[in-house]
């Protein structure tokens, strides 16, 4: 208790002591000097690297601007505690790297930009951003924030495993039923070993698994006017009945109790779990740990194989007409074609944008690293979550309602009426409280 | 000299007869006393009762951080009472407090009382016995979601080598809470045995010797001696092992946020939760103060029966 409001004081001081970036110590354009620009991207080690190097590389050809790029003092897992204190302080940067999930929080705030007039300008190509990435940068349909990472979700599995199973190799057109059939027989009790994992922390990474499932049916996360929620249809009903066959009756999903879902990844790169879904994130955790792995697309219910967006973002802010320039000048150079190629050769992602994809420069580097075509060929279908400021608590009402069915405490309908219930009393304003 | 002390010498009783100065009535005798506290008063005026107070602000308002507040006055703590999860958390603290501050203080007495004796390698036992005290919580979270895996935990491998059923522990929600009060325990004994322990070592060995030669025996010294000599230790125990439970937060974000299905939501989780998470400073900040009032209240409750208790001892 004191703790927390401890950690609430942190948060006054912050806004107090203005530590940070502020109003004073940069954007001095117009006597001359260069428009600074303090860019958070949250990262360390290879991507801190990588980061830098593009800054330094923007810095020497654009004279009239200084990016001043860091961490932001945290990792991209708390910036967003770390932005609230910012905006609480009125001390934030120009440009900061914010989760998808995060981004209709952070965009309550109108010091963040509103880019929605400015992408309009043709230099900053918005269009060849997939489409998945657009929606995600987009809340209550204005654009605000510009997409940094891509990812989406596909299985990733252990070679080794299906060849001693003498099971073959799955290929793209499996459906969830086969899925479920190749988990179930990869899984060994005596030997400890899983078919397959499912967060079961009860938050975002547990519910977002089961969205796909439901697009592909046909079924919708809201209803079309967005005023209630739709996941507990018919189509929600059965993704999720499905899952808890798999972990109930078949026993052939490890449930990963751990709240980072670290358990699940250790015990793939262990030889103990055939198959885990999962961005080409977790790849080289994979390659490090020598797993003879294979990728393939989600598997699909009547031919649909649609997956989800992970994309993050670039949000800008605006700390002056000047400086709010000069973050748009910067982040529309650091995500045009070249950087973002430049970004896939040293961190191997996924291209931000259909162009890079296209080209000839990026088919020779994904060739390097086995697997990452599966995702880069979904990055055109990959739909995105809604962005909405109630979605991390729609988020936790369906993991509980996962997790529960997964540990066979409830039945799927049941559980998504309850999620859906307390859901759209949230959409309808009458949340907890202030 | 301490009779000598009254009859001070005339002249400097005269020099002291005026109204004391200004300074002196506003500094008292040492004035620079002040400047030795200060440093320190200002942290904790700065760190601790500044955000204790904005925080209290931040409970009368409808509050993001992020865009300007609207004051609601008590609104909060009324959807505090109707909200039936921030129950449930109450509730969760509670049977974790009633659990764990029992057992760690009776538990900590036996640990001490066995450990206060001459044998071999006293020393190597008693810091053993405190070495889990000094692990952080995260880090006992981690151990523990090793050992209390229900697929390839060492547990429920101990459990099958005795031919008993294997258990979900922090993924079965009837069992979660009770297992985080078993982890909670582990962690927070040491602390209570090395109080006690210094205690024990406390009472004068005259009055021990005194009892043997009265011909008491070892539960009588127990229960004559030993226990009440340990009473305003106990019960500095017993109010600290209070606060530290009502407080739980480190050990249930690291082993089961709350989960699974909301079994070890406690208030302070919740809190975080709310505030964090959800964007809800203000209503999380409503919750965090029905905790702080209820800390205050169970401190006030302590000091007035310890001064009823002194009063009525001096009557």
């Amino acid at each position: 208790m004191r703790r927390l409001l401890i950690a609430v004081a942190a948060t006054a001081l912050l806004a107090f002591a203005g530590c940070g970036s502020s109003d004073d110590d940069g954007g001095s354009g117009a006597d001359g000097g260069p428009v600074e620009v303090t860019f958070w991207h949250g990262q360390n080690d290879i991507m801190k690297d990588a980061y830098d190097t593009l800054v330094d590389e923007f810095n020497a050809s654009h004279p009239d601007v200084k990016v001043d790029a860091n961490s932001g003092g945290v990792l991209a897992d708390e910036m967003l505690t770390k932005l609230t204190a910012g905006l609480a302080g009125g001390a934030y940067p120009d440009v900061a790297y914010v989760f998808g999930s995060d981004l209709a929080n952070i965009a309550r705030s109108d010091k963040v930009q509103d880019l929605t007039e400015a992408v309009r300008d043709p230099a900053w190509q918005w269009d060849d951003f997939f489409a998945g990435e657009r929606e995600a940068a987009t809340v209550e349909g204005r654009v605000r924030a510009v997409p940094a990472l891509a990812d989406n979700l596909g299985i990733i599995y252990d070679k080794r495993l299906f060849d001693a199973a003498g099971e073959p190799y799955p290929d793209a057109d499996w459906t969830w039923d086969d899925f479920r059939a190749t988990a179930k027989r990869l899984t060994d009790e005596d030997k400890g070993q899983f078919g397959f994992s499912w967060p079961g922390a009860g938050g975002e990474d547990t519910t977002w698994r089961l969205w796909p499932m439901l697009w592909q049916q046909g079924g919708e996360i809201l209803s079309p006017d967005g005023r209630t929620v739709a996941f507990d249809s018919p189509e929600g009903v059965a993704a999720l009945e499905l899952v808890g066959e798999m972990a109930t009756e078949d026993k052939s999903i490890f449930v990963d109790s751990d709240p980072n879902g670290e358990r699940a990844i250790r015990l793939f790169q262990g030889g103990k779990l055939a198959m885990v879904e999962a961005g080409p994130w977790i790849l080289p955790d994979v390659i490090d740990a020598r797993v003879d792995y294979g990728t393939q697309r989600l598997p699909g219910f009547d031919g649909d194989h649609t997956t989800i967006s992970g994309s993050d973002n670039w949000v800008l802010f605006d700390n002056g007409d000047e400086r709010a320039r000069a973050a748009q000048e910067f982040v529309q150079w650091l995500t045009a074609r070249r950087q973002d190629l430049a970004l896939v050769r040293a961190l191997q992602t996924l291209p931000l944008r259909a162009s890079t994809a296209a080209s000839p420069q990026y088919r020779r580097l994904a060739a390097q690293i086995p697997g990452t075509d599966v995702f880069a060929a979904a990055l055109d279908t990959a739909r995105a979550r809604p962005s909405l400021q109630v979605y991390p608590e729609i988020s936790k009402n369906v993991g509980e309602a996962v997790v529960a069915v997964l540990l066979g405490r409830a039945d799927a309908q049941e559980a998504l009426e309850a999620a859906a219930q307390r859901s759209d009393a949230l959409l309808a304003g009458a949340g907890a409280g202030g | 000299m301490a009779a000598a002390a009254p009859v001070a010498p005339p002249a400097r009783r005269a020099a002291a007869a005026p109204a004391p100065s200004w300074r002196r009535r506003v500094f008292g005798e040492h004035p620079s006393a002040w400047l030795f506290i200060l440093p320190s008063t200002l942290l904790i005026l700065g760190f601790n009762f500044l955000p204790m107070a904005w925080a209290f602000l931040l409970s009368l308002q409808r509050s993001d951080l992020v865009t300007p507040a609207e004051w609601i006055g008590l609104d909060n703590y009324r959807a505090l009472l109707r909200d039936p999860t921030f129950g449930d958390a109450v509730q969760h603290t509670l049977v974790y407090t009633a659990l764990f501050v029992p057992l760690s203080v009776i538990g900590g007495l036996a640990i001490a009382l066995m450990l206060n004796r001459r044998i071999r390698f006293i020393g190597v036992y008693r810091t053993l016995v405190f070495v889990p005290f000094i692990m952080s919580a995260a880090a006992q979270g981690v151990l523990f979601s090793f050992i209390l895996d229900p697929q390839y935990g060492l547990a429920n491998a101990a459990l099958d080598g005795v031919g008993i059923a294997r258990q979900g522990f922090l993924q079965d929600p009837g069992q979660a809470l009770y297992v985080l009060v078993g982890i909670g325990l582990w962690g927070g004994l040491g602390f209570c045995v090395i109080v006690f322990l210094a205690a024990l070592q406390d009472i004068p060995r005259e009055l021990l010797e005194a009892a043997s030669i009265d011909g008491a025996r070892r539960w009588a010294t127990l229960r004559k001696i030993v226990l009440p000599s340990l009473r305003p230790v106990t019960i500095f125990l017993l109010v600290w092992q209070t606060f530290q439970a009502l407080q739980l937060f480190d050990l249930v974000y690291a082993t089961s946020r709350g989960g699974p299905l909301g079994a070890t939501t406690v208030v302070v989780y919740y809190v975080y939760e709310q505030a964090f998470q959800f964007f809800h400073a203000g209503y999380g900040s409503a919750a965090a103060y029905v905790l702080a009032l209820a800390i205050f209240a169970l401190g006030g409750t302590q000091l007035a029966v310890r001064a009823l208790r002194r009063r009525r001892a001096v009557a």
